[in-house]
């Protein structure tokens, strides 16, 4: 998805996981991909850098689906679909 | 599912702490994970000796920097890092009986609450043997 579709996108669910390093947002994104429904979509908000691949990746291998990333001031949102 | 066998040596915090991160890794993708503590390691694992890791191994004159890296990055202890990945995914925690007596821990009962076993050498081999990734630290 373009960056402009991303941002009105209807997120189900925000996880703000700017406070943890790697691999906290990971950790959090696992977590919190359990409380909602497939096809849903989830957003993770990070400012660690390892997070822009190592969320992408982890969400492929796992069946969820990658929309893309959003960046904003010191920090950036990650875009996923449950799978 | 992919198995992980880990073979933990060092019982120095700053591999301790990176034991913990990638068993939190294999815990976010469901991995099952064996963890064999072995000759330094088993110190860190009898009980009550979580908070008492003295020792940072190949950079002691860097242990203050690290330590206060941890606590400004919010970094979870080690402990905390075994404790989340044992409730996220299948994660066994087996002591080297020979590493055990060695620091005076001889019963299940002498260790922290992430252990599971005692066991031998023979389990640890047939568990890398087994395992889709293997790694010793």
């Amino acid at each position: 998805m373009t960056q402009v579709e991303l941002i009105d996108v209807a997120v189900k669910k925000s996880v703000d996981a700017r406070g943890t390093a790697c691999p906290g947002p990971l950790l959090e994104a696992k977590k919190a991909i359990g409380t909602i429904s497939s096809g849903d979509i989830m957003e993770v908000l990070s400012a660690d850098e390892g997070t822009k691949r190592d969320i992408p990746k982890w969400a492929n291998k796992k069946g969820h689906e990658y929309l893309g990333t959003v960046e904003e001031s010191g920090f950036f949102k990650i875009y996923l679909r449950k799978g | 599912m992919a198995k992980l066998c880990m073979g933990l040596f060092s019982g120095s915090l700053d591999k301790l702490t990176a034991a913990g991160v990638i068993l939190s890794g294999a815990a976010a993708d469901d991995m099952d994970v064996e963890v064999f503590v072995l000759l330094q390691g088993a110190r860190a694992f009898i009980k009550g000796n979580e908070n008492k890791i003295d020792n940072l191994s190949e950079a002691s004159h860097l242990k203050e920097e690290f330590i206060s890296a941890l606590d400004t990055l919010n970094v979870p202890t080690w402990y905390e890092f075994f404790e989340m990945s044992k409730e996220m995914t299948n994660v066994k925690v087996y002591i080297c009986s020979l590493a055990g007596k060695i620091w005076g821990g001889e019963k299940l009962e002498d260790f922290n609450d992430l252990t599971d076993e005692i066991c031998g050498i023979g389990e640890y081999l047939t568990a890398a043997e087994e395992a889709d990734i293997h790694m010793f630290i």
